[in-house]
């Protein structure tokens, strides 16, 4: 096998998985978040295609692949939920977005 | 034959279901003529299924035919059956051919109704019912039959839905009757668990005396709720709330005498419990008395007729008990005949007066309805007992019967001619009130005439059929000479009892000489007016309370009851049930308020809860593995 080994793979994967997730948690603005969101499935992405690659099986790049169709129609979803949110002249933070409150 | 009795059973059937699905499609007169049709077509199936019958040998009169296996249960089964033999078929003739003269009555009576569709749709299925209870082939149709009467009568009692007094009369002959067909569920347990069937072949069976008292006991508490007989007759003279047919049809003629003909059709198991069948003959015989001096002092027409009702089913009762079916059974038809008329005539007066039916308002009726004078004469004659006319011939052979049952039979015997004694008075002072004397204030201001129509015709014509078979029906059967119905029934049921003819003669004479005493007085006190009412204060107020057996249940059951109901919402429903839930409520809602401080409505705190909670789980399963 040329390359590096799947670990470093893994460290990559789970380095991009920590930025996204706190971005998801600590940024208040929703094109952020979800921009982080995007970034937390690349990680997942990337550990599936690396296993894939060390076992030798193709599957894990097909479910990548998978992966990326469902999170091309959330982005389309979620984008069109901002652009609404800015249409109604909702100021885009997601601290202040806390109707549901119990 | 057996398809005579199919289409017998099915047509009123067919007649409700019509009416109920057409709706206004149907106009109001249509329903009427639907209805009465249907009833007719009935009356034709149980002409054909008795021709059948008739062609046949005595032994192998009983057919069953069986359209499916209606409930089974490990060995236990019972067929969806009809049945025809001598006593089905005489019920069956009884019940369509009366039924669809009073239905075709109704056609007037009811004319102008505002809901005559829901009425006739009525009428038929409790004719339907009626020919299920005769007709059915085990105990458990029979019962089926029984509690719809129960039913048509409940919803027909309470037509006029918007008198309380009618909704009221109406619940409390259901609640009755309910006491009633408790007993006979529980009788039909005990055979059940003692013989797996419910045919009623299985009553002929051998049982322990214990066995055969319970399950008489029982249908016999069913049979005295039905047919209105002590103690459980209270509810028969409120049910007069109904229309008039109403109380002809079902109150006179077909469903009250249930009673007798589930004790004829049992006999078996009565034969084996003479203690109980005695019982019966003695309520019976109670009955008869006590109905017959309540109705000395009713002042409601309709009502003084019910009481008569009652009395002559306690005849009937008496025969029945003493085991002289045939003759209970022969009363039964004659009795159809001549009630039915009295109720129809009394119908006809209660039309021309403006449904008024206080008797002391009427008076002079004689001359402004003559030919309803005349019918309802011969009615009365019938139930007084005078011959040729048709109670002569089945009342004295239930006396002349009682003389053949040793000395409690004689004691009955007595009770009998008092009865008959008490028939005469009241019957005549009704006669004497309502159509001698001159015409009322209340009478010329409110009278007027049957009209010529359609209402009229039909209103008479039934009575005056009536009116013919109250006078000829009884010569059908003259016990010491002739006795087709006795042989008739014999293959279904064996009278017990064999009057010897000096014993007819001898009751048959004492009936009539005292009937005939009873219109006398009648005539003296109420028709000439020479002798004054008796007033005897403390009678009277005690008839007029009707032996306060009302005022009885209401201190023995229905304030016991009220009273416990109390007691238990005061002292275990609020305290135990109310409270509990409210107190459960509470603390859910508080816990509820301790769970929705989590929800704070920031994403961020859902997404921290699910990374945390991702990262403990994964440290977790590192962990473990």
């Amino acid at each position: 096998m040329i390359g590096p080994g799947v670990a470093w793979y893994l460290a990559v994967a789970g380095f991009l998985f920590g930025t996204g997730s706190l971005g998801v948690l600590l940024r208040r603005n929703p094109l952020i978040v979800l921009l982080s969101l995007e970034i937390m499935l690349n990680g997942a992405n990337l550990a599936l295609i690396g296993f894939a690659r060390n076992l030798g099986d193709g599957s894990g790049q097909i479910f990548a692949l998978a992966v990326m169709a469902v999170a091309a129609s959330e982005v389309v979803v979620g984008l069109g939920l901002i652009v609404a949110l800015n249409r109604k002249r909702v100021t885009l933070d997601v601290d202040r977005l806390n109707t549901l409150r119990g | 034959m057996v398809w005579g009795a199919w289409i017998c059973l099915l047509s009123p059937l067919v007649a409700a279901g019509l009416i109920t699905l057409g709706g206004t499609r149907l106009s109001r007169h249509a329903t009427g003529y639907v209805a009465t049709l249907s009833c007719f077509v009935a009356f034709g199936g149980a002409l054909a299924a008795f021709i059948g019958l008739l062609g046949r040998d005595g032994s192998q009169r009983q057919l069953v035919s069986t359209a499916w296996w209606w409930v089974t249960g490990g060995s236990y089964r019972s067929g969806l059956e009809v049945m025809i033999d001598p006593l089905s078929v005489f019920m069956m003739l009884i019940v369509s051919g009366v039924g669809a003269l009073i239905v075709g009555y109704s056609i007037g009576y009811m004319d102008g109704d505002r809901e005559e569709r829901r009425y006739f749709a009525y009428m038929s299925l409790f004719v339907f019912s009626m020919l299920l209870l005769v007709q059915g082939g085990n105990l458990l149709l029979l019962l089926a039959g029984w509690g719809m009467v129960g039913l048509s009568s409940y919803l027909l009692i309470g037509f006029w839905h918007d008198r309380p007094s009618a909704i009221a009369a109406a619940k409390k002959a259901f609640v009755m009757n309910a006491v009633g067909d408790a007993t006979m569920v529980l009788a039909f347990f005990l055979l059940i668990k003692k013989g797996n069937s419910l045919e009623f072949g299985i009553l002929g069976g051998q049982y322990s005396s214990a066995v055969a008292n319970l399950v008489a006991l029982g249908l016999l508490g069913g049979a005295i709720a039905k047919s209105a007989q002590l103690p459980l007759q209270t509810w028969l003279p409120d049910a007069m709330e109904g229309p008039t047919p109403v109380s002809a049809l079902i109150h006179a003629a077909t469903m009250v005498t249930a009673g007798v003909y589930l004790i004829v059709r049992t006999h078996a198991i009565f034969e084996q419990a003479p203690k109980v069948a005695d019982l019966a003959a003695g309520l019976g015989a109670a009955t008869l008395l006590l109905a017959g001096l309540i109705a000395l002092v009713q002042v409601d027409i309709k009502r003084v007729i019910a009481y008569s009702t009652m009395s002559q089913i306690g005849y009937m009762f008496l025969g029945a008990g003493l085991g002289s079916y045939a003759n209970g059974m022969f009363h039964l038809m004659t009795h159809a005949f001549f009630k039915a008329l009295l109720f129809m005539a009394a119908g006809i007066v209660i039309h021309a007066l403006a449904a008024e039916q206080d008797m002391r308002k009427m008076g002079g009726l004689r001359a402004l309805m003559p030919r309803t004078y005349w019918a309802f004469l011969i009615g009365a004659l019938a139930l007084v007992g005078i011959p040729p006319f048709a109670g002569f011939f089945s009342k004295d052979s239930i006396l002349a019967a009682a003389m053949d049952h040793g000395a409690y039979g004689y004691v009955l015997w007595v009770v009998g001619l008092a009865g008959t004694f008490l028939t005469g008075l009241y019957t005549f002072r009704m006669l004497f009130l309502v159509f001698w004397g001159e015409p009322s204030a209340f009478v010329r201001e409110h009278f007027h005439a049957l009209r010529r129509d359609v209402v009229g015709v039909s209103m008479a014509s039934t009575v005056g059929v009536l009116a013919v078979l109250s006078a000829v029906g009884g010569w059908l059967q003259f016990a010491p000479l002739w006795h087709p119905v006795e042989t008739w029934l014999q293959t279904v049921a064996e009278p017990v009892v064999s009057p010897t003819s000096w014993q007819e003669a001898v009751s048959s004479a004492l009936a009539f000489a005292l009937g005939l005493g009873g219109i006398a007085v009648a005539w003296l006190v109420y028709g000439a007016r020479r002798v004054a009412v008796p007033r005897f204060a403390f009678a009277q107020r005690t008839l007029e309370q009707k032996f306060y057996f009302d005022e009885a249940y209401q201190a023995l059951f229905y304030a016991p009851a009220v009273f416990l109901a109390r007691f238990l919402r005061r002292g275990v429903e609020q305290p135990l049930i109310a409270d509990t839930g409210r107190d459960l409520a509470d603390d859910t809602r508080d816990l509820g308020g301790l769970v929705a401080r989590a929800q704070t409505g920031l994403l961020r705190t859902y997404a921290l809860a699910i990374a945390s909670s991702v990262a403990v789980l994964a440290v977790v399963f590192v962990a473990v593995k």
